[in-house]
C-alpha cells in the first residue's frame, strides 16, 4: 500500500507531475538522439578513414609503428596473411610494402610515399581503389605500374600513359630507381593523400627495394570495423605467435583517435549536464511538494508511521516519476531515433570538412543498447540517488513541529 | 480496573530562542481503563501538550509517563511510533486522512502497518466503518465525505489497532452542533459497548456535557478532576 500510496501521490499535481515527466523524457529522448548521432558520426569517420588505406588492423613488426623503416619486414607475408585468414572476422588480409621516394617527370621532382600492393587483396580492403579519377586501378599482370594521387600528378604534370622516375634508398643500402607508367590517377578528396601517395605492385616493389619477398605490414579488412575489433584479442595472439606485433586502429589513426575522445568528452560534458538540470527540476519539485506535505507527514507519524517509512514512500515517489519518465523516453527517444536512422541526416554544410575524412555528408544515428539506453539510465539513476535529499529531510521531521506547520 | 495512563510531574517546556515557555507544570494524571473523559481548560492551558506526550508524539521535559505500565519517556523514536500504531489512537480536529487513500484504505492502512493480512484488514476496516455507521461509503475519498463524516472514518481508524486509548484534540471544534452532537454519540457509545478509553482535549460544553470524567487544566497543571457517575444525556 506504500508503493500504492507513493503512486497516487505523484498524481496529486498533475500539473506539476506532467512537467517533470516531460523533463525526463526530452533529456532521455535528446541523449538518446544525441548519443546515437554521435555513435553514427564516430562510426562513419573511423570507417571512412580506415576503409580508404589502413585497414581495421594491422600486423607490423615490432616498432614500425613509431619508426616506420624498410627494413622492418615481414619476412614471409604469406605465412602472415593465411594464419590472420584463419580469424573468422577477417574477410581479407593484405601485405604492403612502403617507403618514400623522389619521383620526377623532366625537370619537375616532388618527394612521395610509395606503397608496394596486392592490387587483387587491396581491391577488397581498401576503397582508393574505387577513388579513380581517370584511366585504371591496378592489375594482377602489371608490373612498373603506378596508381598516382591527383595533387601528385598535378605537380608533375603527368597522366595516364605517362612514364615516371622513382628514386630512393633500397633495402640493402644500394640506390633503388625504377621507371613507372602511370596507369590511372585517383582523388580521394584528401589534399594530403592525393599530394603524397601511389601505389605499385607489391612483387615490383619487392625487386626495385631488395625486399627478399617481405613486406612492412599486413593489412587486415572486415565487414566492419566493430566486426574486426570484436576479434582484437584473437589478432593479437595470431599476430605475436608470429612475431608480429597487432596494431588496431588507435593505434594507426592516433589523430582520428584523440579527436573523437576529445569530442566525446566535450558531448560527456553536455550530457552530464543536461542530467544535472534534470535532477534539479524534479528534486525541486519533489522538495516543494514535501514542504506542502509536512503537516500530512505529521498525521502520518501520529497513526505510528515511521520516519523512514515516509521517507522511503517520498523516494518511491521519485523512483516511479524517474521509472516511467525514462521508459516513455526511451520509447519515445528511440522511436526518434531509428526513424531519422533509416533516412540519414544530410549535413549540407559540411560536406567539404567532411570529404577531407573520406566522409559522406549523411549521417545516419546508430542506434544500439547502448546509445539508447546510457542517457536515460543515467538520468534514472542520478534521479534516484538524489532521492537521498528528500528522504534523509523527512526522516529528520519531528511529529508535533510537522503537525503545526502550514 | 486497570491504569491505563499514569503522569507523574510531567512538565513540558518548550524554547523559542532566549524564550521558554512552561506549558506544562509539574502535572499528575491517572485514567482508568474505560474511562470516558474530556479534558478542559483555556486556550493554552497545555491540553494538546498533554495529550502528545501522553500520545508519545512529544517527550516531557521532565517527569514520567506510563501507557500500560510502560514508561514511554525511556522510549526511542521507533519505538514511540510503534507505540502509537499499536497503543493510542489519535483524532485530531482536522486533517486526520490520507487525502489520497478511499475511507477504507486509510482505516486499512493502519492495519497494514500492522502487518495484518490484506483479507483480514479489508474485513475489519469495512466492519469499522459500519462501526461508526458509514456503511456504503467505504470507496470514498476524504474530499468526497463531508467534515463529520471524515471526523468518524478518522475514530474508525483510531480504534482499528485496539488502541489502549483514544486521545483527540478538539474532534468537533470544526464541525456544526448537530454533527458533533452525532460525533460525540458515536464515542459515547463505542466506549459503552467496547469499552474504549477515551480522553478528549474541548472546549465545547456539550462534549464536556457527555464525559463521564470532567478535567480541567490550567497554566499546566490540573486545576479540578471530577467524576459524573451518570452522565447528562
Ligand atoms: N511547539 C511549541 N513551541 C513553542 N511553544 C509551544 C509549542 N507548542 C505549544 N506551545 C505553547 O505552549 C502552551 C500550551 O499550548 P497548547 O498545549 O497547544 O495549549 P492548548 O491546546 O490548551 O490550547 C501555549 O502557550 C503554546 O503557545
Ligand atoms: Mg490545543
Amino acid at each position: 500500500m506504500l508503493a500504492a500510496l507513493a503512486w497516487r501521490n505523484i498524481w496529486r499535481q498533475p500539473h506539476r507531475t506532467a512537467l517533470s515527466l516531460a523533463s525526463i523524457i526530452v533529456a532521455s529522448a535528446v541523449t538518446i538522439f544525441l548519443l546515437a548521432l554521435q555513435q553514427g558520426a564516430y562510426g562513419t569517420m573511423e570507417e571512412s578513414v580506415l576503409r580508404l588505406l589502413d585497414g581495421f588492423a594491422q600486423a607490423q613488426p615490432g616498432g614500425y609503428a613509431d619508426d616506420p623503416d624498410l627494413n622492418k619486414t615481414i619476412a614471409k607475408p604469406e605465412t602472415a596473411i593465411a594464419r590472420l585468414k584463419e580469424i573468422k572476422a577477417v574477410t581479407v588480409a593484405a601485405p604492403r610494402a612502403s617507403t618514400y621516394v623522389i619521383l620526377s617527370n623532366g625537370d619537375r621532382s616532388f618527394g612521395s610515399a610509395v606503397f608496394g600492393v596486392d592490387p587483387s587483396a587491396e581491391e577488397k580492403l581498401s576503397t582508393l581503389a574505387g577513388t579513380v579519377k581517370e584511366g585504371r586501378y591496378l592489375g594482377p599482370d602489371d608490373e612498373n605500374a603506378a596508381f598516382v594521387g591527383a595533387g601528385l600528378a598535378r605537380n608533375l604534370k603527368i597522366s595516364t600513359g605517362d612514364k615516371i622516375t622513382m628514386l630512393g634508398g633500397a633495402r640493402d643500402r644500394s640506390i633503388a630507381a625504377d621507371v613507372l607508367t602511370v596507369v590511372g590517377v585517383f582523388s580521394t578528396g584528401s589534399p594530403e593523400i592525393d599530394r603524397q601517395v601511389i601505389e605499385m605492385p607489391l612483387t615490383r616493389f619487392q625487386s626495385d627495394f631488395a625486399m627478399d619477398g617481405g613486406a612492412n605490414v599486413v593489412a587486415v579488412g572486415g565487414r566492419s570495423l566493430a566486426d574486426i575489433q570484436a576479434v582484437l584479442p584473437a589478432l593479437r595472439k595470431a599476430a605475436a605467435e608470429i612475431g608480429l606485433t597487432m596494431r588496431d586502429w588507435t593505434e594507426l589513426e592516433p589523430a582520428l583517435h584523440d579527436v573523437i575522445l576529445l569530442d566525446a568528452s566535450f558531448s560527456a560534458l553536455l550530457y552530464v549536464s543536461l542530467v544535472v538540470i534534470v535532477v534539479f527540476i524534479i528534486l525541486n519539485t519533489l522538495l516543494m511538494s514535501v514542504l506542502e506535505r509536512t503537516r500530512e507527514f505529521g498525521m502520518l507519524m501520529a497513526i505510528g508511521m515511521r520516519p523512514n517509512q515516509i521517507g522511503a514512500m517520498i523516494w518511491m515517489e521519485l523512483l516511479f516519476l524517474a521509472v516511467v519518465g525514462a521508459v516513455i523516453g526511451v520509447a519515445f527517444g528511440a522511436g526518434l531515433t531509428a526513424w531519422f536512422a533509416g533516412r540519414g541526416i544530410a549535413f549540407p554544410d559540411a560536406e567539404i570538412l567532411f570529404r577531407q575524412w573520406n566522409m559522406p555528408s549523411t549521417l545516419y544515428p546508430d542506434l544500439n543498447w547502448r546509445s539508447a539506453l546510457a542517457g536515460p539510465t543515467a538520468i534514472m539513476l542520478s534521479i534516484v540517488f538524489a532521492g537521498v535529499i528528500p528522504y534523509l529531510r523527512v526522516r529528520g521531521l519531528e511529529p508535533v513541529s510537522a503537525m503545526r506547520a502550514v | 480496573m486497570s491504569t491505563i495512563v499514569e503522569c507523574r510531574g510531567v512538565a513540558k517546556r518548550y524554547r523559542q530562542g532566549a524564550l521558554s515557555v512552561d506549558a506544562l507544570r509539574g502535572l499528575d494524571l491517572q485514567i482508568e481503563e474505560g474511562d470516558f473523559a474530556s479534558l478542559a481548560g483555556p486556550s493554552g492551558s497545555g491540553k494538546t501538550t498533554l495529550l502528545n506526550i501522553l500520545g508519545g508524539l512529544d517527550r516531557p521535559s521532565a517527569g514520567s509517563v506510563k501507557i500500560a505500565g510502560e514508561d514511554i519517556t525511556k522510549l526511542d523514536n521507533n519505538a514511540l511510533a510503534d507505540l502509537r500504531l499499536k497503543r493510542i489512537g489519535f483524532v485530531f480536529q482536522a486533517y486526520n486522512l490520507i487525502p489520497v487513500l478511499s475511507a477504507v484504505e486509510n482505516v486499512e492502512f493502519i492495519l497494514q502497518l500492522l502487518g495484518a493480512p490484506p483479507k483480514e484488514r479489508r474485513a475489519r476496516a469495512t466492519e469499522m466503518l459500519e462501526e461508526v455507521a458509514l456503511a456504503g461509503l467505504d470507496n470514498r475519498r476524504p474530499a468526497q465525505l463531508s467534515g463529520g463524516q471524515q471526523q468518524r472514518v478518522a475514530v474508525a481508524r483510531a480504534l482499528a489497532s485496539r488502541p489502549a486509548i483514544v486521545l483527540a484534540d478538539e474532534p468537533t471544534a470544526n464541525l456544526d452542533s448537530k454533527t458533533a452532537e452525532d460525533l460525540i454519540s458515536l464515542m459515547s457509545r463505542l466506549n459503552e459497548s467496547s469499552g474504549v478509553t477515551f480522553l478528549m482535549a474541548t472546549h465545547d460544553q456539550r462534549v464536556i456535557e457527555r464525559t463521564r470524567r470532567h478535567i480541567v487544566i490550567t497554566d499546566g497543571r490540573i486545576a479540578s478532576d471530577e467524576r459524573r457517575t451518570r452522565p447528562a444525556s
